[in-house]
């Protein structure tokens, strides 16, 4: 198998050319007014499952383990963002979710949220916290492969059932909504938003930079071994169960961030984002675009929220859940790298087809026969 | 007015004469000896209230549910009286069909004959102008007294033992002749056990301090749930006068009575926990195929219990008055049998079917999707949830997105009380089919040839290959028994949950976890876990009084559980690394 991606030919300068429109380009065409402000906080909110999509990837494309969790922590992420904004909102007010449950002041664990460095912290400590324990735990006992899918599933239905709770003092199953500002700017004005959009932009072009570097580097290298033969790695005396863990929680972290910046783009946060089938999704967007590489669980995260916004209103609404299961269906069975590993594909079938050409030519007596014309290049 | 002063006047000098007439007295003796209509009549006609009340309790004598008719009657103001105007009041009763004037034919109380005047022609009254025997409270409580006591010797066992829990309200002293008399000539021993305890509890309020004492053993002996809050009081209140003796026996029935309650829970728990586990294991049987036995983890596993439900729901439809479905805008009708009794057969013909639909939609699936995907398991995983996104659509397109209502079958509902432990028959139902399922998967594996080549294929696939098995066939079968037994579990599932096109959502992360923790290649794994599961989940709920933290904590529980035995409980040993 070929452990180095089809996709590696992607060229730098395309690199550079897609962040100068995502960061630039799109920010000033939304100041001029060719992009609707809805336009804009719908590319935010892509750009988000862009950055977890990543975050899935990093564990699942280079390290191999298929983490059903992402969202969890995503969410975590989101509820981090959304202690500090209902902090901020409402002024002296007690916000609903807490006068429901009879509560007549804060709880204790929310006072420190109006800081945003703490917030901040906190988006940092939880998740990284929760994937060291439980990275740890698992690790340790050397859970793997559909093991490791079907645990992290269960923390995330666990951690569900618990954000459901109105005792939690999380808001139960409405979560936090009603924003106010952030920051000091109000979440209301144009401006806050691209600066929101910005500030996405950013975090994903580092999160890319970041991940490129990571991967290329010889941690990288030890990460897609693991991936490609834990024993030999293992006998080859690393510590797997440390890389495994330390990418672990680097990726709860990054989807962690995507949460928080996702949350005042769309102004709630609530517990059904974390249901199973949210994580699933996200591996969707993973698939489709390519695992392996960095770029193209971007391109499949966008690309399917792309065509569910559109296809998900009106009368294509409910065929929305078949073309996506179906899709993803194809996908698994004739495109396993991915959207960007159709050039490699194509590449395969065209060699493939002209060995078969070759060899209907009359080959001279000293070539040997070509024995392997299986369609192995196509379908690893 | 002055028409009732009179009227109330000279019924006050008529019931004189009346006693005179009929030659009565107040006096019981002689009251035993009349029949209850006389009895019934003549207190109607009483000056007095204590002489109608007098009157009234003499009924006690011999209750007879004649009494509490003419007494219903009376507290009803169906019973009239007539005065002749001559001072002389009939009690008496409305007959036949309404005259023109709205007056009725009258019938005397106290025989059932036809109240004629001397003239011989039938007297006939307008209930809106004559007057109605009344009732006060204390009379209605002297009615209710002797109707009570006729509910004692009903010869319904249910209303008696319903008659007999009640007497104990309110611990009126007075009643417990009555009891007492029941308790010698009762055959029945539930109904021994009411009037024990009964008997008890009023005795708690005896005014001999020996009998309360007794009153206290005797709850401990029986360990009676109804006496709890008035043995509580009964303490608190011997505490209060520093009556030793009877703080001792009053805390021992108390601490007898709670020790009661704990074990009632603990069996109910372990019963509701033995359900729960059923239901776990009839879920995950068939993953414990697919997915333990084949390595393939089929996310649409719950796509296929909800096949099986909706199979179910066909069914009975079928059964009764047909079905209209339009799914892709073309409407299609299923004609009904209108089969009498269908509502309680159709479900043992829905079993089979469900199971055989089930495994067709699953041979589809393994020859489309899964072939392809057996050396892929993490692919297998994200195809299939795939696949069960667009069958929860199929099923929302044909059967609607809302919930199908699916009938229990008489014989399911119902449930069965022993030693206060209540057992649902519906869950006595689950464990039983789960142990039917058991046993069917067992046959099927150990004792067919299928279950022959099954094992063999996924001992060694190579191997049996080369032995000439032709593997491929081997998996599609295996996959589509697994798809079946999923079938079976909706089918079931349709009894006791709701049938929707995502119910069977609810179930893949539970179904998972019971085979993860049993053993992948493991049934008798499959089957512990299960148990485990559900006996851990229903205590950590009656511990915590609350579902949800029970849930979160099994899976905690099943984390940590993990770190012990990575493998599952039951592990299939092999020297080859992964």
């Amino acid at each position: 198998m070929n452990n180095q991606p089809f996709s590696s030919r992607v060229h730098l300068p395309i690199l550079i050319v897609s962040a100068i429109v995502l960061l630039v380009v799109v920010p000033v065409l939304h100041g001029t007014g060719v992009i609707s402000d809805y336009t804009l906080g719908n590319w935010g909110k892509y750009l988000c499952y862009g950055i977890l999509a990543i975050s899935i990837d990093l564990l699942w494309g280079y390290t191999g383990l298929l983490c059903l969790g992402q969202a969890l922590f995503f969410t975590l992420g989101g509820y981090m963002m959304g202690m500090y904004l209902v902090r901020m909102a409402g002024g002296t007010e007690l916000p609903t979710f807490l006068t429901m449950v009879g509560r007549t002041e804060w709880p204790s664990f929310f006072l420190p949220f109006s800081s945003f460095p703490f917030a901040v912290l906190m988006m940092v400590l939880v998740p990284g916290l929760l994937a060291y324990v439980f990275g740890f735990l698992a690790f340790r006992s050397r859970i793997k492969g559909v093991y490791f899918s079907i645990l992290t599933q269960a923390l995330t239905y666990g951690a569900a059932l618990l954000f459901f709770r109105n005792e939690l003092l999380m808001g139960g199953n409405n979560g936090f909504t009603n924003f106010d500002t952030m920051l000091g700017f109000s979440l209301r004005d144009v401006s806050t938003k691209r600066g929101l959009y910005i500030a996405t932009a950013i975090l994903l072009v580092a999160v890319v930079t970041l991940c490129k570097w990571l991967t290329g580097s010889r941690f990288g290298l030890i990460q897609r071994a693991i991936r490609d033969s834990e024993n030999r790695v293992l006998f080859s005396g690393y510590a797997t169960a440390n890389f495994k863990l330390f990418v672990f929680v680097i990726s709860a972290i990054i989807a962690s961030f995507a949460g928080a910046l996702f949350v005042p783009q769309v102004g709630i946060i609530n517990p059904s984002e974390m249901e199973t089938s949210k994580s699933l999704e996200a591996v969707v967007w993973v698939a489709l675009g390519g695992r392996g590489t960095i770029v193209g669980p971007v391109l499949g995260a966008v690309s399917v929220n792309a065509l569910k916004s559109w296809a998900s209103t009106g009368a294509t609404a409910d065929f929305w859940p078949l073309i996506l299961g179906a899709s993803f269906v194809l996908v698994v069975l004739f495109m396993p790298k991915g959207i960007f590993g159709i050039p490699g594909q194509i590449r395969g079938l065209m060699a493939w087809l002209e060995r078969r050409k070759q060899r209907e030519e009359p080959s001279p007596p000293s070539r040997k026969p070509d024995n392997s014309p299986t369609p192995a290049a196509i379908d690893p | 007015m002055l028409k009732s002063i009179i009227t109330s006047l000279s019924r006050r000098l008529s019931t004189c004469l009346m006693i005179g007439l009929v030659g009565l007295s107040a006096g019981f003796a002689q009251a035993q000896e009349k029949s209850v209509k006389e009895t019934i009549a003549a207190a109607t006609v009483a000056t007095t209230s204590d002489e109608q009340r007098e009157l009234v309790l003499t009924l006690k004598l011999k209750p007879t549910p004649e009494a509490v008719t003419w007494l219903e009657k009376w507290k009803a103001g169906e019973i009239f009286l007539h005065d002749d105007g001559n001072g002389v009041i009939t009690p008496v009763t409305l007959t036949g069909a309404e005259g023109q004037d709205g007056s009725f034919a009258t019938l005397k109380l106290i025989d059932g004959t036809p109240y004629l005047a001397a003239d011989g022609k039938p007297i006939v009254i307008n209930p809106k102008e004559v007057e109605a025997a009344e009732t006060d409270s204390g009379l209605r409580r002297a009615m209710k007294e002797v109707s009570d006591l006729v509910a004692l010797a009903d010869p319904d066992l249910a209303k008696r033992l319903r008659a007999i829990k009640d007497s104990a309200i309110g611990q009126k002293l007075e009643k417990l002749p009555a009891l007492q008399q029941l308790r010698a000539t009762e055959k029945d021993p539930d109904a021994i056990h009411a009037l024990d305890e009964s008997i008890a509890i009023i005795q708690l309020r005896s005014t001999v301090p020996a009998e309360r004492i007794a009153a206290c053993k005797k709850i401990a002996e029986i360990h009676s749930l109804t006496a709890y809050d008035t043995v509580k009081t009964i303490l608190a209140e011997a505490e209060k006068a520093q009556d030793k003796p009877m703080i001792a026996a009053a805390g021992e029935a108390l601490r007898s009575i709670e020790g009661h309650i704990s074990r009632i829970n603990a069996v109910g728990t372990a019963f509701r926990g033995l359900s729960l586990g059923s239901v776990l294991l009839v879920v995950a049987i068939g993953l414990a195929i697919t997915f333990g036995l084949m390595g393939v983890i089929n996310m649409a596993h719950g796509e296929f219990i909800a096949v099986g439900a909706y199979t179910t729901y066909v069914i009975q439809n079928f059964f009764a008055d047909g079905l209209k479905l339009s799914p892709f805008g073309v409407s299609m009708s299923i004609p009904g049998l209108h089969l009498a009794g269908g509502a309680n057969t159709y479900f043992v013909f829905a079993l089979p079917a469900s199971f055989l639909i089930a495994a067709l939609v699953g041979i589809a699936l393994e020859r489309s999707v899964i072939q392809f995907l057996y050396k892929r398991p993490l692919e297998s995983l994200l195809a299939t949830w795939g696949v069960s996104l667009v069958m929860q659509q199929v099923l929302k397109f044909i059967f609607g997105s809302n919930n199908v209502q699916v009938s229990s079958p008489a014989w399911l509902s119902g449930s069965w009380t022993v030693n206060d432990v209540l057992f649902g028959w519906n869950r006595v139902f689950v464990i039983g089919f789960a142990v039917l399922i058991i046993v069917i998967t067992w046959l099927v594996l150990n004792k067919t040839s299928l279950g022959l080549l099954i094992r063999a294929v996924m001992q060694n696939r190579n191997m049996a290959a080369c032995m000439g098995v032709r593997t491929e066939r081997v998996n599609t079968m295996t996959f589509a028994f697994g798809c079946g037994l999923a079938g079976l579990a909706g089918a079931f599932l349709s009894q006791m949950a709701n049938v929707g096109p995502s119910m069977g959502q609810l179930y893949i992360v539970d179904s998972f976890m019971t085979v993860v923790v049993g053993g992948v290649g493991n049934i008798l794994g499959t089957v512990i876990s299960a148990l485990g599961i559900g006996m851990s989940d229903q205590t950590f709920q009656q511990y915590l009084g609350n579902p949800v933290l029970g849930k979160i904590l099994v899976l905690g529980a099943i984390i940590l559980f993990l770190q012990w035995r990575p493998a599952g409980l039951f592990v299939t040993r092999s020297r080859s690394l992964d």
